[in-house]
């Protein structure tokens, strides 16, 4: 049946265009395998597809010379509800025509889970924070040592690339008051000791002209350079071509790296549906290829290689194990995590902001959309995050676990005015203020548990099979954790001098930060490939053996990508 | 009869009532400062945020039923929700003010209170209601109910202070074919400058990485 001469499609196919996808196809690529990438939603930015929301356009691309600045930014626009509806937006998982539904999961509890199709993947709309790992929380803990991956680490870095953030009004304040508060500078990437620091970004270094008034502000937004127009969130469109885009989402960093190596092909529009596998009579089973959707004619296709890369993400990776009949592993879906993040803001006066920073507000829309942090190693982090006022709005005041804060407000002596909830006419009051508010996103160190979870729903489907189901309770000690962050995150915004203090208590359902659901040491081994399907490999947040310690997830995908890159060369093609 | 004009005739009066109540709670037309200006005292309801929710609901999920995909319109069942919750806590003695006795028989969610209204969210989040009488496909399904009434909630939010209502009379179009009327009235409320192409507001740089033959060093 199955003929280990058989000749294949390509030497490698990647399920996934995303954080992980896009860097192991510029790392296979470089090192010249054959590379096709199958990825769900829709390419923005290039000329295959003109109209990538309402035509289906091309089928695929593997020109450097097909991608295209004026498509990209006719599309992203930066307008928020345009850019970032779950339901219908630019931004969303879903199919590329934004006439359809999205994609749907089933979640039985508060939140959203906020994921991306298409090239690029989330990390799209990503704020590109871009730290390691805890050394802590990975030493004696996963099956590989940190200094392992600090090799990774740096190319990662220099590939994006990342550097400190600059700083503008709202990380001056955050400095201001993480310095009050007693939190010493750390001037470093290897976080071992608590204190705060600018975010490592991968973000271009602002434009040397911003300030040089002889420019125009269009001018600079067509060059190369961050112009600190604060819409990281909503899709950045600073840039003088798609590779120069100011935020390094892999769809301006890896993608053009990737076609440019003349060895990659690219293919969106594409769900992959099922993994194929055969008997291999030395290897036992093994990968061989994918049948895939496509997403516009709903014609199924399939593809052979000899190694298979998975990288649909922290749902969709397991997902697709299940769906296509692999052997069972406990673990497949499992110990999922994902900073069980929360939200604290304060709102100043803007006599006060006068006085500490000689400016009449926070200017939450200027800058990075999160420009610096305090790291404590052990407990988690907590970051100056501010959007634009919807999405702010919702995050801020329409979401939480606590339910409304007029009907349940914070048990005496807590350090927030307000918990949970706001409506009616106080959340207009509050959001006049949205101008000298300032929020900050907790991040947690989540304990990994079996019981979080993705699995396959037994009755309901889409067009791409049973559907996934979502199940997430943080442990005690994870809540112990967070609630202790959002203590220091209230400190560090009154010394800063804010007169009241939100804590929205986010709901656990609410992710961002997803990880940990085919962990290395039970679903694959510290090469990343499956124990018991021999040549598929996982590069993805999946992957992780845990939740990092805290720090934002990508950074660390993305130099376990480059390793699994270089391990499936050394194992299989060399 | 613009395209929104002909969704908007296609949602039947219960519903879209019951939408503008739930907005309006949530947002009201409250003024925002001492110097009064419809403007900046307009609320969810007056930017039509009601129908943004009954868009958002409509054209959310799809599933395979039977032999094709199918879209199931969640908004007349969501309003119902709301209806039977506004009965179950009316007759569980909790109301705050007595509701529109001329409005209670077509729609009791919108012939309460605000307060009642958002009491109303909140024993359905809460899960305080025999899960028993709740509708399809929230029957039997607190989950589902309490990921719906977080949604209503953060969704409201985000549709009023986003700028879908500038979309004017291209906001129930699909959203490739909308097009900015104005500059969003919310958007003068939270004093947001709207979408520029950069700020001039850089303070320097904290610290910098330098990077030589694949190691880096911080300055
Ligand atoms: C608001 C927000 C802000 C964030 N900010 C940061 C940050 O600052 N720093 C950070 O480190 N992280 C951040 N993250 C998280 C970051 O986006 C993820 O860690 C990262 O994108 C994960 O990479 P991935 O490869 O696992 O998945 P993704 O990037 O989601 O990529 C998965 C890809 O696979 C495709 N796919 C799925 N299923 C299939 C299939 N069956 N067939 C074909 N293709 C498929 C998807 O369409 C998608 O393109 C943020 C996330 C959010 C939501
Ligand atoms: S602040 Fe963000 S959106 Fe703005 S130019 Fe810089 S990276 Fe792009």
């Amino acid at each position: 049946m199955y003929d280990a001469d058989a000749m294949f499609d390509a030497d490698v196919i990647v399920i996934g265009s995303g954080g992980g996808g896009a860097v192991a196809a510029k790392e296979l690529g470089e090192a010249g395998l054959k590379v096709l990438v199958l990825e769900a939603g829709p390419w923005y930015g290039n000329k295959q597809w003109a109209n990538p929301n309402s035509e289906r356009g091309g089928e695929w691309s593997s020109d450097y010379k097909d991608l295209d600045v004026g498509i990209y930014k006719k599309i992203f626009n930066a307008y928020e509800n345009n850019m970032n509806d779950l339901v219908s937006g630019v931004f969303r998982f879903g199919p590329a025509d934004r006439r359809r539904t999205p994609w749907h999961r089933v979640m039985r509890q508060k939140g959203e889970i906020w994921q991306l199709s298409g090239v690029g993947g989330t990390t799209q709309l990503y704020w590109s924070q871009s730290p390691r790992a805890f050394p802590l929380a990975v030493d004696n803990i996963w099956p590989i040592s940190y200094r392992e991956l600090v090799p990774y680490y740096e190319k990662a870095e220099a590939t994006l690339p990342v550097q400190f953030a600059p700083t503008t009004p709202k990380e001056e304040l955050f400095y201001y008051g993480a310095k009050k508060a007693g939190w010493p500078l750390i001037p470093t990437l290897n976080v071992t000791t608590p204190g705060y620091r600018p975010n490592p970004n991968a973000i271009l270094p602002t434009n040397e002209h911003l300030m040089d008034q002889s420019y125009s502000l269009e001018q600079l937004s067509n060059m190369e350079g961050c112009t600190l127009k604060g819409n990281c969130v909503n899709g950045c469109t600073t840039g003088s071509s798609v590779d120069k885009i100011a935020k390094r989402s892999t769809l301006v960093s890896y993608v053009p790296l990737a076609l440019k190596t003349g060895n990659v092909a690219i293919r969106p529009n594409s769900f992959v549906i099922k993994l194929l596998t055969a008997q291999d009579p030395k290897e036992g089973l093994r990968a061989t290829g994918v049948q895939f959707r496509d997403t516009w004619t709903g014609e199924i296709g399939e593809l052979t290689a000899r190694t298979v890369v998975m990288a649909a993400g922290c749902i969709e990776s397991p997902r697709l194990w299940l769906n296509s009949g692999l052997p069972y592993n406990e673990w497949v879906g499992r110990g999922l995590t994902n900073h069980c993040f929360d939200w604290v803001a304060g709102v100043f006066d803007e006599k006060d902001l006068m006085s500490i920073m000689g400016l009449p507000a926070v200017y939450p829309y200027v800058g990075h959309t999160s420009g610096a942090r305090v790291d404590i190693p052990g407990t988690g982090i907590f970051q100056v995050s501010c959007l634009s006022p919807g999405l702010m709005s919702f995050l801020t005041y329409g979401f939480s676990e606590a339910g409304y804060d007029a009907l349940n407000p914070p048990e005496p002596g807590a350090p927030w005015d307000i918990h949970g909830r706001v409506v009616g006419p106080q959340l207009k009051e509050l959001m006049m203020n949205y101008s000298r508010t300032m929020s900050i996103l907790i991040l947690t160190d989540d304990e990994t548990l079996y019981r979080n979870r993705v699995q396959i729903d037994p009755l309901l489907k889409d067009e791409n099979g049973p559907i996934p189901i979502m199940h997430y309770t943080p442990s005690p000690k994870t809540l112990k954790r967070r609630d202790q962050l959002a203590r220091y995150a209230s400190e560090t915004l009154k010394q800063a001098g804010a007169r009241k203090i939100i804590r929205s208590d986010t709901p656990f359902g609410s992710m961002i930060h997803l990880e940990s659901t085919m962990r290395m040491g039970y679903v694959t081994d510290t090469n990343c490939e499956a124990y018991q399907v021999r040549r598929l490999f996982i590069a993805d947040n999946s992957v992780h053996f845990n939740g990092i310690g805290g720090p934002n997830p990508t950074l660390t995908t993305q130099a376990l990508a480059t390793r699994t890159a270089e391990k499936i060369v050394t194992k299989y093609f060399s | 009869m613009h395209p929104s004009a002909i969704y908007a005739a296609t949602v039947d009066s219960h519903t879209f009532a019951t939408f503008r109540a739930l907005v309006e709670a949530i947002i009201p037309d409250s003024p925002v400062s001492a110097t009064y200006s419809p403007e900046l005292t307009a609320g969810a309801a007056d930017l039509c945020i009601h129908e943004y929710m009954i868009w958002e609901l409509d054209h959310s999920l799809s599933l395979v039923l039977g032999f094709g995909l199918t879209d199931i319109p969640l908004s007349c069942s969501t309003a119902g929700l709301l209806n039977v919750g506004a009965v179950h806590l009316a007759a569980s003695r909790q109301l705050q003010h007595p509701p529109n006795p001329l409005l209670w028989e077509s729609g009791p969610f919108s012939a309460m209170s605000r307060n009642d209204r958002i009491s109303v969210l909140a024993m359905l989040e809460q899960g305080n209601i025999d899960p028993g009488v709740l509708p399809p496909p929230y029957r039997n399904d607190l989950g589902f109910t309490r990921y719906m009434i977080d949604f209503l909630n953060r969704q409201t939010m985000f549709g009023n202070y986003s700028e879908w209502s500038a979309y004017g009379t291209t906001r129930l179009r699909t959203p490739t074919e909308r097009r900015l009327e104005y500059f969003p009235v919310s958007w003068k409320q939270a004093e947001y400058p709207g979408v520029v192409p950069g700020y001039r507001a850089l303070l320097g740089y904290m610290l910098t990485i330098e990077r030589k033959g694949g190691e880096s060093t911080i300055v």
